[in-house]
């Protein structure tokens, strides 16, 4: 009886759909929250989110962010405040992915997306640079630095809405 | 000095003994460890009341109106009669009997709505506030404001964001709080007026009266006090926030104060990922600087990291500098200083340190030659500040009423601005300031009494002074104390020799010696100009080597050429110059056989000493630019090359062996010199990021140690004999030139500061309106000046600040060098 109990377990579950996934062709969707690699955000005009406050890498329990600062000219506008992220580095072999960068960003410039993705074979390899964190220039805006109008863009730090 | 009279007072229900006269909010600081905050106020400037942030209850003991007896309630305690209203504590002084709450209900409301009235109008800048994390308005928010605001953020008052008030500092009208500290500090402190306040109310705003904006050498002093970020720097404008920065300390690179100052550093991918200086900052050293800089030792520091620094030992071939090993060169060195059989000179700048001016006395003094020139050779009489310089324990900011301060032959405000800052406050205190020159100086602004004398003739007016200012000499005898002070400018080095000991007579025979704040002081070149002569160095052996070239000259950290145009005829001379250096300049250019390349003062540690002979140690902050090395350890490993014994792994052995072998220097080893000890007004208690709202200046690297002078020790010092130089007399058609210092300049150091570029002067000279109007010559014409050999093109500057006769030139404006002791020459219209 018990031999016949056995088997018919296994047979239900030879009919049954696999519970495993052939990754990487498929992949399992994401948790909303899911804290994967970081983005730097951009306006819709192409200006960047991050004001350079260092604020994400105060925050960091890993020392994994290193920020650069450097003032906004109205001739090479990086982001609507008055100062700009010159340069922006993660190491990604020392971030742990706790999103406290993101709790900390005055602006929400930075956010984990669900990238998670990463191997290299040279530890330099694992600082992504600004350029390799930034968003691509959304359709209508600008590329960084863009030159703009005097007298726009006054405010030190942005208000949260798309300028312009 | 008199005992100090004691007061009580009550502060929260507890008793507490304090010093009779002392502020409020300082004494509760000091003594009850009790930090009411504070905006306007500061110790350093008379107190305004403006901010209302340090409101307190204060109250008296009700006193029986029949008996006079102090009245006490059921419980035994003394009833206190509170003040119906709050009382600002930073305008009060301490008396018996002041009873003060500051933990009351009323009391953190009124703080509240102080700091809620304050952001009514203040932005959200934090996050990119260069202030942000050393900032009293957050922090005093934090401990004591409202937790949430009842205000809407678009209601806010907008200002302008960026308006520079002068070259140097960019103000943020939105930000600022109104509490007129560097208003205040401009006018009490510095004396230099140039601030104000514009319009009334919502609109008030901070000005600048001067043109060109901001005209003073301490600007960059208002931004530390600012309670917020409304002052920024040009410099460090953005360049990191503060949480971010290591301070090391160090000393002023520059002058013969020695301010004490912290080298805040961080990593900069510009700088290849390395730690960078980002800002100076002063360090707390009351008997130095107390917590000012001027704006040269602030904003010159770009010199350390400057490209144009010299990164490998270079050896000249076929007439071309090619980079070789440490090895070759040291080797090539030993070969050439063996060769010489002991014809070998040696000249080291002002700028060595003390390490670097033993280390490198050691190799020279190893190969038979006692040759050891000071340089530049403008200021001379070290002896005699060894015997009746500035008694120990001298301090200008304690000057006061009844002393007397004889500046003789300085523009002091452009040789050390923070002596200048400081005699003016004693002056304000009731110090008789006296100055004397050839011309019309900055000082003469904060004098009691100014003299003039021909140029040149700066002794003869001091030997002789009951003749030639008896007033002076009034004054001078009847000081309670007396310190005088000798520049070097409108005389030759014997002018300076014999003004020096005239000085000294004078000083001994009214019995101004060996005591605290009298005594000698002068206004040395560089940081170590003082120490090139307890170590043996002297500006007459540099004399004497111009006439009597060496064979062989080592010339370490000085810019000989551009001192002086007579120099390149004698160095022309010299069968083999070696030179140690940290930029390119007109020796490693032309003369030079070896370049050995030398690391800054920021590179490395070392001790200074200073124009008052304290000894001072600086820091290493910032990694070597290139291959270069310390002086010493470049003098070290050369000795060991010549057979002189091994060399030393650090400075502080070098020191060590200093301090064993030179009297002065006993027992100074670094452990000694970087001892520090509480100073009044307190930097630290609860918070040590705060000076009372300002930006912490704490000392943590040492408060040095003094030198000795003979007269200190209880020796007898004698008068000596005065030796009154021949003057310089001009013949028909001919000029005395007076070469005079600027702070900024286009020294090769200096020049490498871009952001102060727009301060320094086009190339000027003053000349007197009637020698003018004889040469047809207005202001702004371009003339030419030849004097020693080499000659100049420069401005004309016709506003009398030149004595007839004489043409006031200014020293390392100009790319080709001017003399650099008063000396005749032509002018001519171009």
């Amino acid at each position: 009886m018990n031999v016949i109990r056995g088997f018919a377990t296994t047979f239900k579950h030879l009919l049954e759909e696999p519970t495993t996934l052939n990754y990487p062709e498929q992949v399992r969707p994401f948790q909303e929250r899911f804290k994967g690699r970081h983005h730097l955000r951009r306006y819709d005009n192409g200006l960047e989110k991050c004001i350079g406050c260092a604020l994400c890498a105060a925050a960091c329990p890993a020392d994994a962010i290193w920020v650069e600062a450097a003032e906004n000219t109205d001739e090479e506008r990086y982001s609507p405040g008055e100062r700009y992220a010159k340069t922006y580095e993660i190491n990604m072999l020392r971030c742990i992915f706790c999103g406290y960068c993101e709790d900390a960003c005055p602006t929400q410039a930075i956010e984990l997306g669900h990238e998670h993705r990463m191997s290299f074979t040279d530890r330099r390899d694992a600082i992504y640079t600004k350029q390799m964190l930034i968003d691509p220039v959304p359709e209508g805006g600008r590329e960084t630095p863009q030159e703009v109008e005097p007298g726009v863009f006054t405010r030190p730090i942005p208000d949260m809405e798309n300028p312009l | 000095m008199a005992e100090q009279k004691l007061v009580t007072i009550t502060i929260d229900g507890k008793a507490y003994q304090v010093p009779a006269g002392e502020n409020l909010v300082d004494a509760a600081r000091n003594h009850a460890d009790n930090q009411i905050p504070v905006f306007c106020y500061h110790p350093k400037m008379a107190p305004v009341g403006m901010c209302r942030m340090c409101l307190v209850e204060m109250g008296t003991p009700e006193r029986d109106p029949n008996t006079r007896e102090i009245v006490h309630d059921e419980d035994g305690n003394v009833k206190v009669r509170w003040m119906p209203k709050l009382q600002t504590a930073c305008t009060q002084t301490v008396s018996d009997g002041m009873y003060i709450r500051t933990t009351t209900d009323q009391v953190a409301d009124a703080r509240n709505n102080v700091l809620e009235f304050l952001l009514t109008s203040h932005p959200l800048d934090c996050p990119v506030c260069d202030k942000g994390g050393e900032c009293a308005l957050q922090d005093l928010t934090m401990a004591h404001g409202p937790g949430k605001t009842r205000m809407v953020f678009s209601e806010k008052m907008h200002l302008d964001k960026i308006v520079p008030l002068g070259d140097l500092i960019v103000l943020d009208e939105e930000r600022c709080i109104q509490c007129a500290r560097c208003i205040r500090f401009q006018d009490e402190i510095v004396g230099d007026d140039v601030l104000a306040f514009h319009e009334r109310g919502r609109t008030l705003r901070i000005i600048t009266k001067s043109d060109p904006g901001f005209d003073t050498y301490f600007s960059g002093n208002t931004t530390d006090i600012c309670p917020v970020g409304a002052l920024t720097t040009v410099d460090f404008r953005f360049g990191a926030r503060p949480w971010e920065m290591t301070s090391v300390p160090s000393i002023d690179p520059w002058d013969a104060a020695g301010s004490n100052i912290s080298l805040d550093m961080r990593l900069d991918r510009d700088f290849g990922g390395r730690a960078m200086i980002k800002r100076v900052m002063p360090r707390q050293n009351e008997w130095v600087n107390e917590i000012w800089i001027s704006d040269k030792v602030r904003f010159g520091h770009h010199f350390t990291r400057a490209e144009e620094r010299i990164c490998a030992p270079l050896l000249r071939n076929n007439g071309n500098l090619n980079e070789v090993s440490w090895t070759e060169a040291l080797d090539t060195v030993a070969g050439v200083l063996k060769a010489a059989n002991g014809d070998i000179g040696l000249i080291v700048g002002s700028g060595a340190s003390n390490e670097d001016l033993w280390a490198l006395r050691q190799v020279v003094n190893g190969l038979g030659s006692e040759r050891l020139g000071a340089w530049p050779v403008t200021h001379t009489g070290g002896e005699l500040i060894a015997q009746v310089g500035v008694g120990k324990g001298t301090n200008l900011g304690k000057l006061g009423k009844g002393d007397v301060v004889l500046i003789v032959a300085s523009d002091i405000e452009e040789e050390v601005p923070i002596w200048r800052l400081r005699i003016k406050q004693a002056h304000d205190r009731g110090a008789a300031v006296i100055v004397a020159n050839a011309r019309k100086t900055r000082m003469d602004d904060f004098a009691s009494h100014t003299f003039r004398y021909e140029a040149g003739k700066a002794a003869h007016w001091l030997a002789d002074l009951k003749k030639s200012a008896p007033e002076a000499a009034e004054a001078v005898k009847s000081a309670a104390n007396l310190i005088i002070l000798t520049g070097a400018e409108g005389l030759t080095l014997e002018g300076h020799a014999a003004l020096m000991q005239a000085a000294a007579n004078l000083l001994i025979e009214t019995g101004h010696v060996g005591k605290p704040n009298n005594g000698l002081l002068s206004t040395f070149p560089g940081a170590n100009g003082v120490g090139q002569y307890y170590l043996g160095y002297t500006p007459e052996q540099s004399v004497a080597m111009a006439a009597k070239p060496p064979k062989v000259l080592l010339v370490a950290q000085a810019d000989m050429l551009a001192d002086d145009p007579s120099v390149a005829a004698w160095l022309d001379k010299v069968e083999t110059i070696i030179s140690f250096s940290m930029l390119p300049d007109g020796i490693t250019a032309k003369f030079a056989k070896v370049v050995l390349p030398i690391q800054s003062f920021a590179e490395r540690d070392g001790t200074f000493t200073n124009g008052e002979r304290r000894v001072q140690r600086f820091y290493t902050a910032q990694g070597p630019m290139g291959w270069s090395l310390p002086l010493w350890q470049i003098a070290n490993r050369l000795g060991e090359k010549l057979g002189q014994g091994k060399a030393k792994l650090s400075a502080a052995a070098v020191m060590k062996e200093i301090a064993a072998s030179v009297p002065a220097f006993e027992g100074m080893d670094y452990r000694a010199l970087s001892k520090v000890e509480k100073q009044y007004p307190d930097v630290g208690g609860a918070s040590d990021s705060y000076y009372y709202s300002g930006t912490a200046c704490k000392n943590t690297g040492g408060l040095g140690v003094v030198i000795p002078t003979a007269a200190d020790k209880g020796e007898t010092v004698k008068a000596g004999e005065v030796k009154l130089p021949a003057v310089p007399k001009a013949g028909k058609g001919e000029f005395v030139i007076i070469p005079s210092t600027r702070l900024y300049n286009r020294e090769a150091q200096f020049k490498l500061s871009t952001v102060v570029h727009p301060r320094v002067m086009v190339p000027f000279a003053e000349i007197n309106s009637a020698d003018a109007a004889k040469l047809g010559i207005t202001s702004g014409d371009v003339v030419q000046i030849s004097a020693n050999g080499g000659s100049v093109r420069v401005r004309a500057n016709v506003n009398g600040g030149a004595p007839e006769g004489s043409v006031v030139l200014p020293r390392h404006l100009t790319d080709e060098p001017v003399p650099m002791a008063i000396t005749v020459g032509q002018v001519s219209k171009v």
